[in-house]
């Protein structure tokens, strides 16, 4: 049954969402999680870590947002910090040196708005996991398990394969910053009717490679496990260079697709 | 000829609402009585830049179409191109400073505060081909508001098209300088607008990821004075240096001659 926008992004920020602990808890083996930028801290939005996925070594980079008040406040919402990025690069630098491929999971707001990231770098914290994700010498790909926005989830998925979950959102902004511009033009309509962020709409443009259903739930996460593994085995032959020219290549060709069709 | 002023000459000053009159403002823009800047056109910034007859318009390859049927693109970029002249939000092109041949791109903040979608991406890519063929340096102007919503997620995946490029580029070891002026936030920011050799900020500039409203309602901190300015973002340590206006040609000189071997 095919949801209203308003339906997924009620589901997706639910307490009850399935959460990126649990996607490592269920799926990953020996996880052993490493914290802090070595440069001013330790986001604990990002859980950043080594792991075993089906006996083979990967790095996660997962985006947790919280389930009550108390970890929502502690993760800032999932809106990633300064020291969030700087983490994910440091690690994911490491991950190319170990030669093991990186797994995002996503729901996550956007990146953090406040002083403190501003006063430290947030733009080119940003700009710098991007610019990286796309040079990556081993293969990434990225789970949207929830919503993503913005640049701030942009440098966890600039990968070779994008996986979405059925309710899953990928915007330039957050739903309502894109209901707003509509509302001041007098538009009433669904913000997903003029843009694409939903999984299928993102799937229809080619920029997501597999959805995963969500239903029936009680085997979601069996769903996840084949949907990963299938992914990490269809990019486990390309060396370093095909790699980055996969990821070069998948980006340009779509926008360029998309914008001609019309 | 009456000697009262014509129509137009005079303007308020955005930030202390004195009236200024054309020959007051003219070359550089600066408001006499608070001393900030006016924002610059394309004609007014090539004027104060570069040698005389030296610009040479490169056009775009890309044209800009509202292949998302969003409501009221058309008419907004119409009017854009209309008050502008131009196609886009950004020009490029070749030309000298102070006899030293540059590549330039100049984003221009009033079409549509020079916000980055599909053209804009395409030209700052095609800007940096050009400078790497014909072996010039390359010198950005940035002026943006950001992703442009109107083009979605296409917007979006601009940040990480020009980036998948950018290192490739790089190890051209061709001089790259960005001269981030007001506004340079979001998108822009975020991706390639702290990612060249030098990063040189006009004084007053605002520079940021996320707006300064969008931080005060989110994190409901006082924001500090002088936040996300240009002379703020030096003193954290985010850039090279603040160059006024009147300065700029002077400082692109001493920068293009220190890498032209001698």
């Amino acid at each position: 049954m095919a949801k209203t926008l308003e339906e997924k992004i009620k589901l997706i920020r639910s307490p009850k969402r399935l959460t990126t602990q649990q996607v490592i808890s269920q799926l990953v083996t020996n996880f052993f999680e490493v914290h802090g930028d070595r440069q001013l801290g330790d986001d604990p939005a990002v859980s950043a870590g080594i792991g075993l996925f089906h006996a083979r070594p990967v790095t996660v980079l997962g985006i947790n947002r919280g389930t009550n008040i108390q970890q929502r406040r502690e993760v800032n919402g999932g809106a990633v910090r300064v020291t969030g990025y700087r983490k994910a690069l440091r690690v994911v630098e490491a991950a190319e040196k170990f030669n093991r491929p990186v797994i995002s999971l996503l729901n996550m707001p956007g990146a953090d708005a406040s002083v403190f990231s501003e006063e430290h770098g947030q733009s080119e914290a940003i700009a710098d996991l991007i610019l990286k994700m796309g040079q990556l010498t081993v293969p990434n790909v990225a789970l949207f398990l929830g919503e993503g926005h913005s640049g701030g989830a942009l440098a966890f998925s600039n990968v070779n394969q994008i996986l979405m979950l059925e309710n899953a959102l990928f915007s330039v902004a957050s739903p309502e910053a894109v209901q707003a511009i509509l509302k001041n033009r007098n538009q009433t309509q669904d913000a997903s009717e003029f843009m694409p962020m939903t999984a299928q709409q993102l799937e229809k443009i080619g920029l997501v490679d597999n959805i995963i259903l969500e239903t029936p739930a009680n085997n979601l996460i069996e769903r996840i496990d084949v949907a990963l593994s299938k992914a990490l085995d269809q990019l486990r032959d390309l060396d370093a260079a095909q790699l980055k020219k996969q990821r070069l290549t998948k980006f340009e060709k779509l926008i360029e697709f998309n914008k001609n069709e019309q | 000829m009456s000697h009262l002023p014509e129509k137009n000459s005079w303007q308020i000053c955005q930030h202390c609402g004195k009236h200024v009159h054309d020959l007051q403002w003219a070359p550089y823009f600066r408001c006499p009585f608070c001393q900030n800047l006016q924002r610059l056109s394309n004609e007014q910034r090539l004027k104060v830049t570069v040698d005389a007859d030296s610009w040479h318009e490169i056009r775009l390859n890309a044209q800009t179409t509202n292949f998302l049927d969003f409501p009221n693109y058309s008419a907004k970029l119409h009017e854009a191109q209309n008050k502008t002249h131009h196609g886009e939000a950004i020009q490029i092109g070749t030309a000298k400073i102070n006899t030293f041949p540059v590549a330039l791109g100049i984003m221009d903040s009033h079409f549509m505060m020079g916000t980055l979608n599909t053209t804009v991406g395409t030209a700052i890519r095609q800007i940096m081909q050009i400078a790497k063929t014909q072996k010039l340096p390359l010198i950005l102007f940035i002026a943006s508001g950001g992703a442009r919503m109107q083009e979605g997620i296409f917007s979006l995946l601009q940040m990480n098209t020009i980036l998948n490029q950018w290192t490739e580029f790089e190890n051209d070891r061709q001089l790259v300088i960005n001269v981030l002026t007001d506004p340079t936030m979001g998108g822009v920011s975020a991706s390639f607008g702290f990612k060249s050799d030098y990063v040189l900020a006009e004084d007053h500039a605002q520079i940021g990821f996320a707006g300064k409203r969008v931080i005060e309602q989110t994190t409901h901190e006082e924001l500090p004075d002088k936040f996300q300015t240009a002379e703020d973002l030096l003193t954290h340590g985010l850039i090279d240096e603040v160059v006024k206006r009147e300065q700029m040609r002077t400082k692109l000189t001493t920068l293009l001659r220190l890498h032209s071997g001698g």
